[in-house]
């Protein structure tokens, strides 16, 4: 029954995401693109992380050669040195991502932890280092790029095609993890995430598992990457960066490694925040990592852990009283984020140079400085007023909006034939509560 | 030292001369040891004696310094723990060792996996292995824990862990196998309940288990070794090593009021 739910959910997601481009002009489905592909990213990452427990800090390793690699069967086509159809170019990705994902894991899984984590840290920043010494196979600084080959009717110029090119790899890659995960390795990856030690002694070479596991990781990876070289048409050697590595981790933890689709939904969701604020203000990372701090600090369990447990506990039927807590939740968030947002971006302001020279050219006085097509005064009481209103009135609220929500939470997963007993997390009575429903 | 009165059957399991040493200090001090095919056998010694380290060398978790163990007459020291397993020998822990956000079916799945040849297979629903879910849900009957299967390993009470624990290293089916206090912490009840448990699971079996109680001790095993301060003193079967002087005086003086 939960099996057959969340296929379905699965059906009307890819619906919706084949129509898209029926709505989304060109920057919209761009951003789609980066969306599914950063989605894929993380997948394929959690398929290392959340299921077998292996924290990797050089995914972006594998993302990158992906990348080279679609990149150069582009190029060899381009330049007639052989025939190969656009629309299997992420196969190439695939294979060098598995390949490398075996050659590093193996030195990676030799240990476990951070020890792990550190070692594919390393071998990510090996390959960032020697990659621009390597202009032959990684290009120069400025990278390599191509152009995508036309294949049977479709000419792979115009975005759309590109969108149901990336959505078709997407969703199958998806599906093939998924399938993963019913596998008896893919169970096996469970159980080294759990308790690696005594998986040995039940008589399985935890570091072959774990090697074959982490280069599966890999091979979608790069099937992510070759989808990022198909859509640019190009790349370079700081794909390999730890920025890149550490990225896909954020997104994951924000969007749950203990669910399934968490992951995907994490780094859609970050994927077009960053592409939506980066264009809007210079803070972006600053916010970004204040959404991280923030998930991990109230909800560890991230927003796919969130959808799970609404999805779990909630009685049929008991939304409606939560709507109005989690409203008055939301306003209260939205006041301190409109505070935090205002300070921010004042204290930009005025340290930028062109400020500065402004207030020098005025005798070090206090200019008044542009914001939200505003303009504001250091020294007025408004400008000191609006975000200590701000932050004061989130503040009264939140406390009051904690308080209704958790006595709404309750009330939304209390059990009918023993309510008023403390909701306690124990799966007998999530059984009786299905019998009950 | 005479077998008890079973007829002599060959030895599965054995120690010859094994040492083991962490830098200067000797742990295990020449220890021989004799399993035999068929038999429950003990190993008690006082704590510190190094009963626990004597597991980790059979189990392949430490190399032995010098020695033989003979695992159905061939040689598995020093091998990877995940070889011997294969070989035929299984353990379980002290401290509980389970996969606790795991459910207990998955737990008993992966031990039983393995044995059917599924450790890397890929290409195959784990749903559509009928035999080896089969034997899940025997297993499951077996251990008696029908009602638990599929709770989470971490959920269970600790006396049921301490059942799943041992279930699953005796899910892979060995020639032996080995049982490291399986009644540690718990109560009269639980004590009584695990070893008529064990009793029932390892009928026919090979078992070596080391044990605190000495109640349980007699009433279960058939052979009694006596470890103390890394060398065996005594093997037998429980009433002549329990009239033992050198056991009553490093071992059990202490234990028997
Ligand atoms: N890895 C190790 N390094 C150093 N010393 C160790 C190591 N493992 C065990 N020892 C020491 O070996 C001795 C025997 O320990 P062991 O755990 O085998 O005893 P035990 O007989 O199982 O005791 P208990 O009844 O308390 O379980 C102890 O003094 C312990 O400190
Ligand atoms: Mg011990």
């Amino acid at each position: 029954m939960k099996f057959s739910r969340s296929f379905m959910l699965a059906i009307v997601a890819l619906a919706i995401l084949a129509t898209l481009p029926l709505f989304l002009s060109g920057n919209l489905l761009n951003a789609a693109i980066k969306m599914m592909i950063a989605a894929l990213f993380a997948l394929a990452f959690t398929l290392a992380m959340g299921q077998a427990g292996m924290l990797s800090f050089g995914h972006a390793a594998y993302y990158g050669l992906g990348a080279f690699a679609a990149l150069h069967l582009m190029k060899g086509v381009e330049q007639q040195l052989f025939w190969f159809p656009t629309p299997l170019v992420p196969l190439g990705g695939a294979v060098v991502g598995f390949l490398f994902g075996l050659l590093f894991g193996w030195f990676a899984t030799q240990r476990s932890g951070v020890y792990f984590s550190m070692v594919t840290l390393a071998l990510a920043e090996l390959l960032f280092t020697i990659a621009p010494t390597l202009s032959g196979v990684f290009g120069d600084e400025s990278g390599i790029s191509t152009i995508r080959g036309a294949w049977w009717v479709f000419s792979f110029g115009p975005d759309n095609q590109v969108y149901y090119l990336t959505l078709a790899w997407v969703a199958i890659c998806s599906l093939l993890m998924w399938c993963f995960t019913q596998t008896p390795l893919g169970r096996l990856a469970l159980a080294l995430r759990d308790n690696e030690h005594r998986v040995r002694f039940l008589g399985f070479n935890t570091h072959l598992a774990r090697t074959l596991i982490f280069a599966i990781s890999c091979l979608f990876t790069g099937v992510a990457g070759a989808l990022l070289a198909i859509a640019n048409e190009a790349t370079n050697y700081t794909i390999f960066a730890a920025g890149a590595s550490a990225n896909v981790v954020l997104q994951t933890f924000i969007g749950g490694a203990g669910t399934f689709f968490g992951p995907a939904l994490g780094a859609a969701v970050m994927t077009f925040f960053a592409r939506v604020t980066s264009d809007l203000t210079r803070s972006w990372l600053l916010y970004q990592g204040v959404i991280f701090v923030l998930v991990m600090l109230f909800a560890p369990g991230g927003l796919g852990g969130l959808v799970a447990t609404h999805a779990q506990k909630v009685r049929a039927g008991a939304w409606r009283g939560l709507i109005g807590p989690y409203a008055l939740a939301l306003l209260a968030g939205l006041l301190l984020v409109a505070g935090l947002v205002f300070t921010v971006e004042s204290i930009h302001v005025v340290l930028t140079d062109a400020y500065l020279a402004a207030t020098r050219a005025a005798g070090g006085k206090w200019v008044p400085f542009k914001l939200f097509g505003t303009s504001f005064a250091p020294d007025s009481p408004v400008t000191w007023g609006l975000p200590i209103a701000l932050f004061a009135a989130g503040g009264l609220l939140l406390p009051i909006a904690r308080r209704m929500t958790l006595a709404a939470w309750r009330e939304a997963t209390a059990l009918p034939d023993v309510v008023g007993s403390t909701a306690s997390p124990s799966s007998p009575a999530r059984k009786s509560q299905g019998a009950a429903t | 030292m005479n077998a008890s009165g079973m007829t002599a059957a060959e030895p599965v399991l054995e120690l010859k001369g094994l040492r083991k040493s962490f830098g200067e200090t000797q742990i295990i001090r020449g220890v021989d040891l004799a399993v035999k095919r068929g038999q429950r056998h003990a190993l008690i010694g006082p704590n510190g004696a190094g009963k626990s380290t004597l597991f980790n060398l059979i189990s392949g978790h430490y190399v032995p310094t010098s020695g033989e163990i003979l695992l159905n007459g061939e040689s598995i020291a020093g091998l990877a723990p995940h070889i011997i397993n294969r070989r035929g020998l299984s353990r379980s822990f002290q401290i509980t060792n389970v996969f606790p956000r795991m459910s207990v079916a998955e737990n008993l799945r992966i031990s039983i996996m393995g044995r059917h040849g599924h450790r890397f297979t890929l290409f195959q629903a784990i749903s559509a292995l009928k035999a080896v879910n089969d034997e899940v849900d025997e297993y499951i009957r077996k251990l008696r824990l029908e009602r638990r299967r599929n709770d989470l390993a971490g959920d269970l009470a600790y006396s049921e862990q301490r059942i799943l624990e041992m279930g699953m290293s005796l899910a892979t089916e060995p020639s032996v196998l080995i049982l490291d206090e399986p009644t540690a912490g718990m109560s009269r009840e639980e004590t009584a309940y695990i070893v008529e448990l064990i009793r029932e699971v390892t009928e026919g079996r090979t078992l070596l288990v080391v044990e605190h109680d000495m109640s349980v001790v007699f009433t279960l095993c058939d052979q009694v070794s006596v470890l103390v301060y890394g060398e065996v003193i005594a093997t037998g079967d429980p009433a002549s090593v329990r009239a033992n002087k050198k056991v009553q005086e490093a071992y059990l003086g202490e234990e028997v009021h």
